[in-house]
Parts: C-alpha cells; structure tokens; sequence
C-alpha cells in the first residue's frame, strides 16, 4: 500500500518541475578569472570586459563616488594594526576597491583623519566602496562563466 | 546618510534588476527603507542620552 505522505511529496515534485523553467543556458562571454581579476583592479572594468559597458561605466561612477566622498570627508582608509585582529578583515574590505586602495596610500598619502567631523561617515563610505567592489568581482566572473545576464 | 542610501540602492539596483519596472520598484523600496529606517532608529534612541565623547589619541 503506498504511503500517503509519499504521493504528497511526488505531486509536490512534479508540480514543481512543471512549474520551475529550466535555467536559460548562456554561452561564456570571457575568461572569468581575467574578468574578476579586472573587475578588482578598476572598479567596472570587469564588466566592461564582458561587454556590459553601461553597467560597468554606471558601477565606476558609483564607486568612485563612495570613494571621492569618503576622502573628502576624511574616513579612515584601514590598513592592519598589531593587536586588533579585526582591522585585518576591515583592510580587506576596503582593498576590494582595487587599484585606488593602493593609490590612495602609496601615492597619496592618503591615511584619514580621526579629528575630522565626518571621521566615521567617511570611513562608511570607503569600506563600503570596497564592498561594492567584491560584489562586482563576483558578479563579473558569473557573468563571464555564462551564469548570468 | 540620504547620500549614503542613494549610493548604496543604485548599486544594488543595478546589480540584481535588469528591467526598468523592477529597477524602480527596488531603488525606492531599498532607498526609503534605508532612510526611513535611519530617522526611525534614531528616533527610538532619542530618549537615550549620549555616552562620554571618545577620547582622540
């Protein structure tokens, strides 16, 4: 005697398969580690690279703003400290922007400034720039593997 | 803050929406929900007073 419960489970399933369409297949657009490697140096430039060109410039404009504001309102750009674990994986954070992390450093100077009125908004704003690029590493190596628009 | 939400909604708007309609729909539910939430947030703290000011090193 069949189980009740089991019917249940297959007409849920079927329905469900019914109702699911099957994930449209898209050929690869480039070489998704090139793609993730680009999308990390310049933000946009990874989505340029698979030929999204609005979104990548859109992205850019983006992200180089959240940048621009958080110097200018003097955010902390972090770097590790000795003892403060935790300023290890905010240094990670704001090196997902790339190439400005490093610009911003080396070639600027760049380190914030803790007296500044708008110490904590600009710090917001450059880890959040940072942020914004790791997602669009990710989203640039789907794109480039065919697994997304 | 309203800086920081338009920012931060029309990355993530054209991150995950492809169509304008949904575009739009999820600009202004992330937009408002981010500054709503921010005055109603600091409006549940508004009774509570301010701690000592950290000191600068």
């Amino acid at each position: 005697m069949a189980d009740p419960a089991d019917a249940d489970s297959e007409t849920t399933s079927d329905k469900t398969s019914e109702t699911t369409p099957p994930a449209p297949v898209r050929p690869p657009v480039g070489n998704p580690y090139l793609a993730a490697v680009l999308a990390w140096v310049i933000p946009g430039l990874g989505h340029v690279y698979v030929k999204r060109w609005r979104r990548g410039l859109a992205f850019l404009v983006l992200i180089v703003a959240a940048i621009w504001i958080g110097c200018l309102l003097h955010g902390n750009l972090y770097r590790p400290l000795p003892r403060q674990p935790l300023s290890l994986l905010a240094t990670i954070g704001a090196m997902g922007m790339g190439a400005p992390y490093f610009l911003l450093r080396s070639v600027f100077g760049y380190a914030g400034d803790i007296a500044s009125p708008g110490f904590e908004y600009g710090t917001a704003f450059l880890l959040t720039g940072g942020l914004m690029n790791l997602l669009l590493v990710l989203d640039a190596w789907d794109i480039a593997r065919g697994k997304k628009d | 803050m309203v800086v920081y939400a338009l920012l931060v909604s029309l990355f993530f708007t054209l991150l995950w929406r492809r169509e304008r309609k949904a575009q739009i729909k999820l600009f202004l539910q992330l937009f408002l929900g981010m500054v709503g939430g921010g005055l109603l947030v600091a409006y549940l703290m508004y009774p509570f007073p301010p701690g000592p000011p950290a000191p600068i090193p």
